[in-house]
């Protein structure tokens, strides 16, 4: 009848996309003509630019309530993670002792991982601290910057060190060595003022724990670490933070496990007994302990 | 059909050919769908169609009908041959329009608006985890989880909206009653009392004064009978009925009673000749349930809403998908964005936030007596911007009242008010005491027992509608009318009848010095005046010669062109020598005079308007709402009642107006001088639907008389074209067709019919035109709120989706969760968005013009860009601020996080260094960003409650608005700040929901950008103010 607008043909949709695009009667573009647009334009411009500045402002405000070398937090940090090196995939340690490939690519990492425990580098940078005591640097008023770190020299880890090692940590023979490390917590006083040492196990991961034997245990087979008893020193603590600690060397305990049944997945879980550090945080299975899986492929 | 008579009346009200017709020529898509449903239930019912098209019934003798219906006048149809008959046709009643099943309504409430974006975020999170299961069958269940959550969302906002709803829909069903009607009916020889759904075609009944006709029926025999046709016709006065044919139409032959109409008086015997759908009201019903439900305008609204939304959502999905594939990330991570992306988007509250604030507004309708039947109808008042009113019950209080009385020469004014109060005119004249008397004795009608207390105008009465009126004002001026009655003892009567067109009776007088009998009579004017040769002045009979004629005339005259009904009164005192106390007066051998009486008084009555009706006009038109008469009574009634509520205003003309005026003929006046219009349904029926839309479009003020239940419908379809958005008040149910087409059909609760109440949107319950008025305001209150309810709800979108951006593009860890965005949607927002439904008027809404159907749009350019990319992105700024606060605080630089993400998300990297050089594992970066997550959401909380505060208003300052003047809103703010404590730091040991314990500070963080948001939006507002109509207006204005 009078009116006919509900059903538009394809060519005038097209025609009004068009119109809308570029109206040649109002010279407008997109809905606006060019007056309309540079107004709009500037308008953004000058707004988002104070957006900006006012954001930028407060970010300004903000980061001077933190200071440079300590957070102002660490709740979160109570109870220090360990670590695993070489660090791979998913925590998975497989070796296939015929296949070079396969564990050259471990031995490269931890031969980059190594070098800075090298004994020439930490002579030329480190001290040598007194065992058993916590070395500490306190400011006392003035900024005791940079603060000075203990040695850890590489030779410590015995068979693990790797130097003129010809079974390249081990990996070569199916004896492998895995170097545990505990994360650094700044002004953690780890330990408590007493000694501390990183034990191994065999063990089942958690949710298999309760199924038939735990043959975990028996398929790790003897292990030897380094330094002796995986002993952690109380002297490389308390860490100072990345900008003051420079030359900070994490201490590290090695374990060479000497006869895991190959052909085996095994489960080996490694903690730290320290008596500020709990270890049963059933939430951070990483909390004072790492677990990983140990597999030496033989032919 | 068996019998075949040479002219077989078409009801024309069937209209559907009209209907048809009307329909071919636009070519509008609906209508197409329309058509084919018509043309499929013709298909159906051809042969039924045939049949209720054709009445001839009311020209059939009764052996005819006997012969026809296989029936006996007297002893009537056998309960076998009934039962019979019952199955075939079914059960005497109204098929109530069809309902959509309650399952189809939950489905649709599942699917529709924002639910079908979530049912795909959730469909692509179990696809995420299938995907994942079948690489690694260790894969975290997180996808199932917040698939599962996504799809309760879903269930669980639906079920609710269902539940709105339903609840809305069951305050109608309570309103129907469903008392069963019983009717009288003689079967098998006897007189039954059965109930009425059971008669069948050829049933006899009997119907007294005070029942409903229980079917069609062709009156047999009648005793003084009169029906109220009033819901079928819209004529106001009671319509005599008897065994005689006495018109071609169906509808206007006395012989025929219609279903659902009331008997008022005497008592008729009746064959049934027609039940349920296939009565003339049934067919009216069916009418209007053929007509199509227009969507409502905020139905449209929203909808345009939803698609803006989700288009926004999809195309920034898609797009962003695209560039994390290209980005290198798996397809897999890509599919996670985009439910983020979406969830982020769609406002999952909202839509229940829309239904609870319309279901708030019904609710403070229903208090107001609009009783809302379908929620999304809230708002089609408020844009409403032609009502088509009916003029009976609606507009006027639908029962005779006098209104003027002339006496002494002179014409005097009754007050008309609902209640009388005030009788203002002069009433020391003898001739009023004279006049008063014959009104009070010549009068029939009688209070029904038992109503002392029932104030006089609400008593109720038996006897017809102006003997009723005559009634109640004697009784208002002169006190107790039957006292007065039994101290002037009748002794002799004869009742009104159409061929006498008088009504007389002989009275003994309350004087007991006067021994006369006194002889009153009313009637028809002329026939009154005709029978006088004496006309009292001052209370002193004077003769009655050519001027007092031309004055009684004159008065007549002018009374009539009121569009009132005009009855005379005269009376006689018999002469006591000539008819002593024991005279016996016979009312069949008229054994005294009735001539050369002496003339008292004119007295008009008319249907008088509802005193609160030329206010409620008013204030429409200042609204902006053209409002039209549309009724069924004559022109010159609906002109006069037109002229005394506004309709027609005092100062404008029409065409007849004009040519009276100018004493030209009418064809001579340029139509478009005049303003006014009265068209009749004759002149319609002529009209294209071109002329009909030239008359809408340019007459202000519109009166339709005379018009048929379809050309209501036509009417309606006129304004339609004119883009109105149309509101249709009424009460019969010949208005109901036209009640289901409008875009919001009002019922009248007390006076109106139950076809009229379920073709409604909505119900005044006091039948009061002014309750109209209340509804477009909170119509248009509502509109306006739920503009703010939106743009605050959209604002906080933004800040939740920026988080995904960054977290694509620049690598930091994940700013904010998917289920703590679900938590602002269905948890902190919820209750701040309702309380915007409480904010009151701005500016007096009822100063400006309605809104453009399809122009001012709930959610306009403007809105969208103000609440995306100015309030929006402050908010994501402030939010960001405190999500780097807090990691900054824990150790993590903001310039450390970026590109983080990978390294971050690693199970097995357990040592990631910080920018102190301290190493986190997995858990503690889970935990910190967990508290990031109730950091950004305590961010948007905060600036949230700032946004609640400028959403108050949209011009004025929030000052001019008045902080504290809607404390709904504080009780928002409130709730907000609860819910975020209780999730904070009550659930925020509970891992699943990514809640921790946030430090108190971190609230505070973001409180700047809540201020700049605050500040910025006053000075937006009052740029606004001071330049109306400049660029920053029309930019910045939503």
């Amino acid at each position: 009848m009078v009116i006919q607008k509900e059903k538009k043909s394809c060519g005038q949709v097209v025609e009004e996309w068009k119109e809308f695009v570029w109206n040649p009667r109002t010279h407008q573009f997109m809905g606006r003509t060019g007056t309309s647009w540079a107004f709009i334009l500037l308008f953004y411009l000058v707004f988002y630019g104070f957006l900006t500045a006012m954001f930028t402002l407060t970010m300004w405000v903000m980061l001077q309530t933190v200071s440079d070398h300590t957070p102002k937090y660490q709740d979160r940090l109570a109870t220090p993670g360990l670590m695993i090196r070489p660090k791979t995939e998913n925590l998975d340690v497989i070796v296939n002792v015929s296949d070079t490939e396969s564990w050259d690519q471990h031995v490269q990492k931890l031969n980059k991982f190594l070098e800075p425990y090298n004994d020439s580098i930490q002579a030329q940078k480190n001290d040598v601290c007194r065992p058993g005591r916590y070395y500490e640097q306190p400011d006392n008023g003035v900024l005791n910057y940079p603060k000075r770190a203990c040695q850890f020299n590489r030779t410590q880890l015995g068979n693990c060190s790797g130097i003129g090692d010809p079974t390249h940590y081990g990996y070569s023979t199916g004896q492998p060595c895995v170097f545990i490390k505990m994360n650094r917590v700044i002004n953690f006083y780890a330990g408590a003022n007493q000694t501390m040492n990183v034990t191994c196990a065999g063990k089942r991961p958690h949710q298999h724990r309760n199924k038939g034997r735990d043959e975990d245990a028996e398929n790790l087979g003897n292990f030897v670490m380094f330094p002796a008893n995986g002993n952690i020193d109380l002297m490389y603590f308390p860490y100072y933070g990345k900008k003051f600690h420079v030359n900070y060397t994490q201490p590290l305990v090695a374990v060479k496990f000497l006869n895991v049944t190959p052909n085996v997945e095994v489960n080996v879980e490694c903690r730290i007994n320290a008596a500020n550090i709990a270890t049963d945080d059933e939430r951070d299975k990483f909390a004072g302990r790492v677990a990983f899986k140990l597999r030496i492929n033989k032919t | 059909m068996s019998q075949q008579t040479p002219e077989i009346y078409s009801v024309e009200l069937s209209g559907t050919k009209d209907i048809v017709k009307t329909d071919k020529g636009d070519g509008k898509k609906y209508r197409g769908l329309k058509n084919n449903c018509l043309e499929r239930k013709k298909k159906n019912h051809k042969e039924e169609f045939q049949k209720e098209l054709h009445l001839d019934d009311h020209k059939l003798s009764n052996r005819e009908l006997e012969k026809k219906y296989g029936t006996d006048i007297i002893t009537g149809l056998s309960s076998t041959r009934a039962a019979e008959l019952l199955a075939r046709d079914g059960p005497n009643s109204l098929t109530p329009p069809k309902q959509t099943p309650e399952i189809v309504k939950f489905l649709k409430q599942m699917v529709g608006g924002f639910s079908v974006l979530l049912w795909v975020g959730a469909f692509l999170c179990w696809i995420a985890f299938g995907i994942e299961y079948s690489s690694n069958k260790s894969a975290s269940l997180n996808n199932v989880y917040l698939g599962s959550v996504l799809v309760l969302v879903v269930i669980f906002t639906g079920i609710f909206a269902y539940y709105q709803e339903a609840k809305s829909t069951n305050i109608m069903s309570s309103f129907k009653k469903m008392i069963p009607q019983q009717a009288l009916v003689i079967r098998d020889s006897e007189k039954k009392s059965i109930p009425s759904e059971q008669l069948v075609v050829g049933d006899i009944v009997e119907v007294k004064g005070g029942d409903q006709i229980p079917a069609d029926i062709r009156v047999l025999s009648s005793q003084g009978c009169r029906v109220d046709n009033s819901s079928l016709t819209g004529e106001s006065e009671p319509q005599p009925r008897s065994s005689e044919f006495t018109h071609e139409n169906p509808l206007e032959t006395k012989n025929i009673c219609f279903y659902s109409t009331t008997c008022l008086e005497g008592t008729i015997t009746g064959m049934v000749i027609n039940t349920g759908d296939r009565t003339i009201i049934g067919h009216i019903a069916s009418l209007a349930s053929g007509v199509g439900n227009e969507k409502t305008p905020i139905a449209i609204e929203i909808e345009h809403f939803v698609h803006i939304v989700a288009g926004v959502a999809v195309s920034i999905g898609i797009l962003f998908f695209i560039i994390a594939v290209s980005m290198n990330y798996r397809v897999l991570d890509s599919i996670i964005f985009l439910i983020g992306i979406i969830v982020a988007n769609v406002p999952e509250g909202l839509l229940a936030t829309v239904t609870v604030t319309l279901s708030l507004t019904a609710k403070r309708m229903a208090k107001k007596n609009c009783l809302v039947k379908n929620l999304e109808a809230v708002e089609t008042l408020g844009s409403t911007s032609i009502i088509c009113s009916d003029k009976t019950g609606t507009l006027t209080q639908n029962r005779m009242t006098v209104a003027h009385l002339w006496f002494d020469n002179q014409i005097f004014v009754a007050d008309t008010s609902e209640n009388h109060s005030n009788q203002v005119f002069d009433q020391s004249s003898r001739t009023w005491a004279s006049l008063s008397k014959i009104i009070t004795l010549c009068n029939r009608a009688e209070f029904k027992p038992g109503q002392e207390n029932v104030p006089i105008m609400k008593k109720a009465v038996i006897g017809d509608a102006s003997e009723t009126a005559l009634l109640k004002f004697s009784e208002v001026i002169l006190g107790d009318v039957m006292e007065i009655r039994k101290r002037n003892r009748k002794v002799a009567e004869i009742p009104f009848n159409s061929t006498n067109k008088f009504q007389l009776s002989i009275h003994e007088t309350d004087d007991p010095h006067d021994k006369r009998f006194l002889m009153v009579m009313k009637g028809a004017p002329e026939r009154i005046l005709e029978k006088c040769s004496t006309i009292m002045i001052n209370g002193e009979e004077h003769p009655l010669d050519e001027s007092t004629a031309k004055a009684f005339h004159t008065a007549y005259m002018e009374l009539g062109g009121l569009g009132e009904r005009v009855l005379g009164f005269c009376h006689l005192y018999l002469p006591a020598h000539e008819f002593p106390e024991t005279y016996k007066f016979d009312t069949d051998a008229m054994n005294f005079p009735t001539s050369n009486l002496c003339f008292v008084g004119l007295l008009s009555m008319i249907d008088p308007p509802r005193s609160t009706v030329p206010d409620a006009v008013t204030k429409c038109r200042s609204a902006g709402i053209k409002v039209i008469m549309v009724t069924g009574d004559h022109p010159i009634t609906a002109k006069a009642i037109a002229k005394s509520v506004g309709i027609i205003s005092a100062n404008s003309e029409t065409v007849e107006d004009i040519a009276r005026r100018l004493s030209i003929a009418v064809e001579q006046v340029n139509k478009w001088d005049a303003k006014a219009a009265v068209v009749t349904g004759m002149e319609l029926k002529d009209m294209s639907s071109e002329q009909v839309d030239e008359i809408l479009a340019n007459y202000q003020e519109i009166v339709f008389a005379r018009t048929s239940p379809q050309q209501k419908l036509i009417i309606v379809e006129g304004c339609q074209r004119q883009d109105a958005v149309v509101a249709v008040t009424g009460d019969g149910v010949n208005d109901s067709p036209a009640l289901k087409k409008a875009d919001i059909g009002v019922a009248m609760g007390i006076a109106g019919s139950d076809a009229a109440k379920n073709a409604a949107d909505m119900v005044l319950l006091d039948d009061n035109f002014a309750s109209i008025v209340t509804g477009v305001e909170e119509g248009r209150l509502i509109f306006d709120n739920l503009k703010k309810t939106i743009a605050y709800t959209l604002t906080k979108n933004i800040a939740e989706l920026c988080p995904f951006l960054i977290y694509i593009i620049v690598g930091l860890p994940l700013p904010i969760g998917t289920i703590t965005i679900l938590f602002i949607d269905l948890g902190t927002d919820i209750i701040p968005s309702i309380a915007l439904a409480y904010e009151k008027a701005e500016s007096d809404i009822m100063n400006r013009k309605p809104r453009r159907k399809k122009k001012d749009r709930l959610v306009n350019q403007p809105l969208a860009v103000y609440s995306y990319l100015h309030i929006g992105l402050m908010q994501a700024l402030g939010a960001f601020l405190v999500y780097f606060t807090v990691y900054a605080q824990e150790g993590f630089l903001p310039r450390s996080l970026i590109n983080l993400r990978v390294e971050w998300e690693k199970d097995y990297v357990n040592d990631l260094e910080d920018s102190y050089g301290q190493e986190w594992t997995r858990y503690q970066r889970a935990y910190l960003e967990w508290t990031g997550y109730t950091a950004f959401f305590v961010g948007i909380l905060v600036q949230q409650i700032a946004d609640l505060i400028i959403r108050k208003t949209r011009r004025n300052s929030v000052f001019q608005q008045g902080l504290f003047r809607n404390k709904v809103i504080w009780v928002g703010i409130a709730s907000q700040i609860v819910i975020g404590l209780v999730l904070s730091y009550g659930l925020g040991s509970v891992t699943a929901l990514s809640f921790t314990m946030l430090r108190a500070q971190y609230w505070f963080v973001a409180v700047p950008h809540a201020i700049l948001i605050w500040v910025y939006d006053e000075v937006r507002k009052l740029f606004i103010r001071l330049y109306p109509g400049s660029w920053w207006d029309k930019n910045m204005y939503y």
